[in-house]
């Protein structure tokens, strides 16, 4: 039994990290994704193509590999000295997650009914003024879903940093098999189910809160 | 904006040159400068494992720490994944590679490696009421094998055109045989020798047929003068027995290689 223990208190330092990049990763990439969101939708043709091609590559390569990239690249390429191994694995995820969300938003905005825009500009509304006024309510409401999609699948890709030896739940897990335990690897698998639980309702919760039109 | 631009610019200037100006030749003199020489390594016990109190010890952590204070600076253990260590060393995240590392072709190419301090056996380990039969690396043909991918053992797999699976630790392809999903593995002769057999997490497997001997070594950098100080010292310490002493400790002493 006092392995037990021991073991869940390893595990439970390396929750501490995933939770970390987690909170930080949604703190950071939530407003960045708006920002891509808005140049993906610019009206200056050279600004939208450029966010669209760095979303395309951000999206379109895996991000183990980007990890990789943001942590060892500065000092294989150009010599210089290097990130902490967080703050490698953190800019990394800030990027990527923010370029999945910028589409969530797009798609948002675009769902809201042109009308409305006209109805704003009838009213002689500026464009920030109807997007802050009339389309953000409406938006926030209906990409709960995907974003809670997204963040579940966050909880999870947290368990990549390894490969930079950031020392997440699934790197305290496997050192275990070290010693010759191979239960704790799996046992990893009880601390991200209750995570995404807890993280479920609160977004079952945010979702009821938000039913302010009916 | 083009203030912004301006800052931007400037800065990756600034940023490139102290890169050019922290590039220094010396690698001592690097260590030195920066007060810790920090040892890549991972859980590996007899040579690089925790205490109660979580501090590092072991065969490789003490000497990492003797070393260290030859330098005037303090170690400093970065648990790392193996498979990245040429390129932790490179971008310097770490300054030394030290952790019963095999002094094989594709190490030596990477990295400046010391002189051999260690030496060690590739070994074959299965179900202890089968080892008898396998005693000779002729018999073991008809096996399945698990084994570290990049591993010596891996290598000597290789060398007798035997097939296995590939795992990403030599503790996971120990784990592969435990659970039955291959039939033997091959790890080295030290692990082996702390990790199975009686009184261990795996009792019920054994050593059998030995396939290849291999000598560790320590990886710094590529030309860096960091060996020649490590040659220096080790040669020292083995002169005045710290070397011995400590290996003994650690239960390795049959090990060590004669300076």
């Amino acid at each position: 039994m006092v392995s037990f223990w021991s073991v869940t208190a390893s595990l439970a330092t390396g929750l501490i990290t995933t939770g970390k990049l987690f909170f930080l990763t949604l703190v950071f990439a939530l407003p960045l994704g708006l920002i891509i969101c808005f140049g993906s939708m610019s009206r200056f043709p050279p600004l939208r193509g450029l966010v669209k091609t760095a979303v395309w590559i951000v999206r379109g390569s895996p991000l183990m590999l980007q990890i990789l990239i943001v942590y060892y690249g500065p000092g294989l390429l150009l010599g210089l000295p290097l990130l902490p191994r967080f703050t490698a694995a953190l800019v990394t995820f800030v990027i990527n997650y923010a370029c999945y969300f910028s589409e969530i938003y797009r798609g948002g905005i675009q769902s809201i009914p042109r009308g409305q825009y006209e109805a704003g500009q009838v009213l002689g509304m500026r464009r920030s003024q109807i997007f802050f006024r009339v389309t953000l309510l409406q938006l926030v409401k209906r990409i709960v879903p995907p974003m809670g999609n997204e963040m579940i699948t966050l909880v999870k890709d947290t368990a990549l940093v390894r490969v930079i030896s950031v020392y997440e739940i699934i790197w305290m897990g496997e050192s275990f098999i070290r010693k010759g335990m191979m239960w704790p690897l799996f046992y990893t698998a009880v601390f991200y189910l209750a995570v995404n639980g807890l993280l479920t309702l609160l977004l079952g919760w945010f979702e009821k809160k938000l039913s302010y039109f009916k | 904006m083009k203030k912004l631009l301006a800052l931007v610019l400037a800065l990756t200037m600034g940023l490139t040159l102290a890169a050019c100006g922290g590039k220094s030749d010396s690698d001592v003199k690097y260590v030195k400068d920066k007060g810790t020489l920090v040892v890549g390594m991972t859980d590996f016990a007899p040579m690089d494992y925790r205490d109660g109190n979580g501090e590092w010890i072991g065969f490789d952590a003490d000497m990492a720490k003797a070393f260290a204070e030859s330098l005037g600076v303090t170690a400093e253990f970065i648990e790392i994944t193996w498979d990245s260590k040429a390129m932790e060393l490179e971008t310097k995240a770490i300054d030394v590679v030290w952790n019963g590392m095999t002094l094989t072709d594709e190490v030596k190419s990477l990295m400046g490696v010391s002189e051999p301090y260690c030496k060690n056996a590739q070994v074959v380990v299965l179900s202890a009421d089968l080892a008898g039969q396998y005693m000779s690396a002729d018999a073991i043909g008809s096996l399945t094998f698990a084994v570290e991918n990049g591993s010596a053992g891996m290598k000597a797999l290789d060398g007798l055109n035997i097939p296995y699976t590939a795992v990403d630790t030599q503790a996971k392809a120990l784990m592969e045989v435990a659970a039955g999903s291959t039939d033997a593995c091959v790890i080295d002769l030290l692990m082996a020798g702390a990790m199975i057999g009686p009184g261990t997490s795996y009792p019920q497997l054994a050593t059998a047929a030995e396939l290849e001997s291999e000598e560790y070594g320590v990886g710094f950098r590529k030309d860096s003068d960091l060996v020649k100080a490590f040659n220096d010292f080790w040669k020292s310490a083995y002169d005045e027995g710290t070397v011995l002493s400590t290996a003994q400790t650690y239960g390795i002493a049959q090990n060590i290689i004669e300076k």
